[in-house]
């Protein structure tokens, strides 16, 4: 594993590169679903490659090669600085990054029982017992559960002197039951509508109580079906935990990300109303919103020893009492921000794929109070759940999410079930009708697995924090109000 | 890979299969990518990848294993952990045995040039573009990306071959080139692409003119109340809601399912009589493969004929309970996603997407899409924001930028006020005209 990389690194420098560092990759993954009583899939996968990312002539170059031999490296590395020569033909500025001293570490995840080590039976038996407890229910058409193992191990070596050795073990699952009328396709998820995940072993599959839930999950499916409509208009809304997360992702930490900022994503993804003026002076949410960055957060999906530019994991705030704080950073950048050394946010979905900036775990620092207590604070409001469908503009101002449930509450108590609840605001007026955030007790970690940016596409994962938390005066019942 | 070499990888690893049947396929290739933004290159990637996948079928049990060592001790592992997995789980009562061998018709998609097209060459094609948007005063960001196989936008693999223990071999290889481009200027906008299996069809320069132009033009936006308005949509916004559609609704697993448009209603009007899809891989435009995850021939399929449901797609599973015929349209099967139409050609009119203003005396001019997901999926109801370029008409012709709406819109309602059609071309992967439609609905403003 090493040699490939050393070579590879070696050649780099000899044909001329200012900077290197290579990763090589190895990667397991499992997967396994049912549906309706039936097996849907069982695929075991494995992928090892080397990734070159060179610097010459001010300007990057990156090639990834599955040809795992000397040959295979050497021309990797060679096509990378190829690259970089003709990238720096249209380049204005040369990149250079922020200082940072090598590194030689190694690090892994926790994992108490390793998740390849666990029969298949007993995946299976646990997906069958769940499909057995969801088809149980009368009205559900369709059942659905899925686990998902993955485990990564990345050498890091770089021209600056660092070598470091990382494994991240990854264990989730999930299931849902739809139920479905002549108009209505109603579905409910659990634990999310994405499951849920954790940089744990299987130790996290058995802490959860998948069985014990399959049931209310197909009967509250069945009961939306009947259930009345979400009014239109304005209201004070309740987001559950695993929606506010997804809420955090796409409002908060996607517009932080200062390669977005800089017009680096404009062609894809897009740019952010967080412009580098705003920095310490924008009134992001009211004064209750904390919202921190920490790549170290226990079992989160982004926890790491160091990002893939070998900077160590940090924790910050981007919020803090509602104020702007900070951004999400590189090494290439973080200098346009004031700041001498990354934030250590750069990673990269495999050894084909350059390593770019993505979030890290991004999480709403809890305040107090059970969602009793939220419920019971509430005189007229909507409790939503679960999220079921999310879209936000490209500068990440106007979003519109809905949820898979809400409950109408009256008197802080929950006073009927309302069916395909739907949101829609703007970031900052948004945040800052944020007037009661619940406590510890409340506060859960949402993993998301499908987070999409760059080109070519990558696919990461991270994990929001949350507690419950009421917004005041939002649009609600959009796209059934016409 | 040559279609002998695949031949060659496949056969290996067939070979090492113990017990049981099995089929093995092959995805993968070279990509790649010159990205950049605030007029300068800010990466330039490649990457050669191809993975193994290998599928044992013992009786009705069965378990895949993939993976990107092709050499026979690759394939060994594969297999045991294939085999591991067939042999732990019970049996699936609907599960097909593997299909036998198939014709196909020939596809003429690699062209050798954009096969070969250096960095060098993305490098002046880019810088072509970004002095053309400096010329205009405005910062160009985009891709110029060129392939040969079936790497994904997100990295995804196709099959690039597929073999069985029954004899069934295909292969298919193509190549593509696509450039996309923004033009900013502030918060205001503009966007052009073309994409094509042949990178000699590609003209940065002219692409970025017309993002120019656009950005220019989006300066300044007025803001109009959110209501329903006749609208043009150009082929890029309409193949993004086409894409949508057809995940959720026009392959037969939701059909069969009753989560689809298209339950129940086979054989009735659905939209308008203007309106006719279909899924075609071998239209000159799309150039796609001629077999599917399964190894089946892709056959042509009228989805939609002139407002008429015909026929969802369908792979072997769900043509089985059908007691049908499979399309060609499979994934890799077993899965829970069923089959997909991804091929899809809307049959358009004649002209260019500027003919349609005609007679619009106040309406909405949108050059693309973004970030669309579903509401409704029996009504096929999206939100999505339009994005690099929303125009307003009026008195039939273009005036001025108008502030980004958010919509709430069925695609099915919107192909049941389709006025007129432009010429098709390929834009986001679909074969579709420029359309002019009545009632479109606009929920919300944004702030740019």
């Amino acid at each position: 594993m090493k040699g490939l990389a050393q070579l590879a690194l070696d050649t780099a420098v000899a044909r001329g590169a200012e900077f290197a560092d290579v990763r090589f990759l190895e990667s397991e993954r499992e997967d396994l679903q049912v549906k309706d009583g039936q097996v849907g899939g069982v695929d075991r996968s494995e992928t090892r490659g080397i990734g070159v990312r060179v610097l010459h002539g001010g300007a990057w170059g990156y090639a990834g090669t599955d040809v795992l031999t000397r040959e295979g490296a050497e021309t990797c590395a060679a096509h990378a600085v190829a690259l970089a020569r003709a990238s720096a033909t249209v380049r204005r500025e040369p990149v250079v990054l922020a200082p940072e001293p090598p590194r030689r570490a190694s690090w892994s995840s926790d994992c108490a029982i390793d998740p390849f080590s666990v029969s298949l039976e007993k995946k299976l038996d646990l997906l069958f017992r769940v499909d057995e407890a969801l088809r149980g229910v009368k009205g559900v058409s369709i059942a659905e559960g899925f686990l998902t193992f993955v485990r990564k191990r990345q050498l890091f070596l770089s021209s600056e002197g660092s070598e470091i050795d990382q494994t991240t073990t990854r264990s989730g699952g999930g299931y849902s039951a739809t139920a479905i009328s002549e108009g209505e396709v109603q579905k409910r998820s659990f634990p999310g509508n994405d499951g849920q995940h954790q940089t744990l072993g299987f130790e996290f599959i058995e802490s959860v109580p998948w069985v014990e839930n399959a049931a209310r999950v197909g009967e509250e499916a069945v009961a939306l079906l009947r259930a009345d409509p979400c009014p239109a208009g304005e209201a004070d809304i309740i987001l559950e935990g695993s929606q506010l997360a997804l809420q955090i992702h796409e409002s908060v930490g996607h517009p932080s990300e200062l390669d977005r900022v800089l017009g680096m994503e404009a062609n894809y993804a897009g740019t952010s109303f967080l412009t580098l003026d705003r920095l310490g002076t924008l009134q992001f949410g009211s004064a209750i919103v904390n919202l921190v960055a920490d790549a170290t957060l226990p079992h989160g999906l982004s926890t790491f020893g160091f990002d893939d530019e070998g900077v160590e994991a940090q924790r910050w705030h981007i919020v803090r009492d509602g104020l702007f704080s900070g951004y999400l950073t590189s090494r290439e950048l973080a200098r346009r921000v004031g700041d001498a050394r990354s934030r250590g946010c750069v990673r990269s979905d495999g050894w084909h794929h350059i390593p770019m900036i993505r979030m890290v775990n991004l999480s709403l620092v809890p305040g107090k109070g059970s969602l009793d207590d939220l419920l019971a604070d509430t005189d007229r409001g909507i409790y939503m759940e679960t999220n079921r469908s999310w879209s936000i503009d490209q500068l990440r101002y106007n979003f519109q999410f809905k949820t898979e449930i809400a409950w109408e509450i009256r008197k802080g108590r929950r006073v009927r079930m309302l069916r395909n609840p739907t949101y829609q605001g703007i970031t900052t007026r948004f945040w800052n009708s944020c007037d009661f955030i619940c406590g510890p007790e409340a506060w859960a970690p949402w993993g998301v697995t499908n987070c999409g940016k760059g080109q070519p596409g990558q696919v990461a994962d991270m994990t929001h924090g949350a507690a419950p938390a009421r917004f005041r005066g939002v649009r609600v019942g959009v796209g059934y109000d016409d | 890979m040559t279609r002998d070499d695949a031949k060659s990888v496949l056969e290996r690893a067939l070979s090492v299969v113990g017990e049981g049947e099995g089929e093995v396929a092959l995805g993968g290739g070279t990509s790649h990518l010159t990205r950049f933004a605030n007029n300068e290159v800010t990466q330039n990637v490649s990457e050669r990848r191809f993975v193994l996948s290998m599928r044992v079928v013992l009786g009705k049990r069965t378990g895949r294993a993939s993976g990107n060592d092709l050499s026979r001790a690759g394939a060994e592992r594969l297999a045991r952990a294939a085999t591991a997995a067939a042999r732990l789980q019970p049996e699936i009562p609907d599960l097909l045995p593997l299909p036998d061998p198939q014709s196909y018709r020939t596809v003429d998609a690699d062209d050798e040039p954009t096969g070969r097209l250096g960095p060098e060459e993305r490098a002046r094609e880019v810088a072509r573009a970004v002095d053309r948007c400096l010329r205009a005063g405005v910062t160009a960001a985009g891709i110029y990306e060129t392939g040969r196989g079936t790497i994904g936008e997100y990295g995804e693999l196709g099959t690039l071959a597929i073999a069985n223990s029954r004899g069934l071999f295909a292969y298919h290889v193509g190549t593509d080139a696509a450039f996309r481009i923004s033009a900013l200027d502030g918060a205001a906008s503009g966007w052009a692409a073309r994409e094509s299996y042949r990178a000699a069809d590609i003209d940065g320069e002219a692409l970025a003119a017309r993002a120019a132009e656009k950005a220019v033009r989006s300066r300044d936006p007025v803001s109009w109340d959110p209501g329903r308005y006749t609208v043009v949509l150009e082929p890029a916004a309409v193949a993004d809601l086409l894409t949508d559609m057809s995940w959720i609704s026009l392959g037969a697993l939701p059909v069969q399912e009753g989560r689809s448009f298209l339950s129940g209603r086979i054989g009735q009007r659905v939209v308008g009589e203007n309106i006719t899809l279909r899924d075609d891989s071998y239209h000159p435009l799309h150039r796609g493969s001629p077999f599917d995850g399964e190894g089946m021939p892709t056959q042509p399929t009228t989805i939609i004929d002139r407002g008429v449901a015909k026929t969802p797609v369908y792979d072997r599973q769900t043509a089985a309970k059908d007691g049908r015929q499979s399309t060609g349209h499979g994934l890799p099967a077993p899965n829970t996603v069923g089959p997909l139409a991804r091929h899809l050609v809307l049959e358009g009119g004649s002209g260019p997407a500027e003919a349609l203003l005609q007679g619009i005396d106040r309406g909405l001019w949108i050059t693309r899409v973004w970030y669309t997901n579903v509401i409704d999926p029996k009504t096929v109801t999206l939100t999505g924001m339009t994005r690099d370029g929303l125009f307003a008409i009026e008195n039939g012709k273009i005036t001025r930028a108008v502030r980004n709406f958010r919509f709430n819109q069925s695609v099915v309602q919107m192909l049941n006020e389709v006025e007129a059609m432009s010429a098709p071309e390929l834009a986001g992967g679909v074969v579709c005209p420029g359309l002019r439609v009545r009632n479109f609905q606009m929920s919300s403003v944004t702030e740019f």
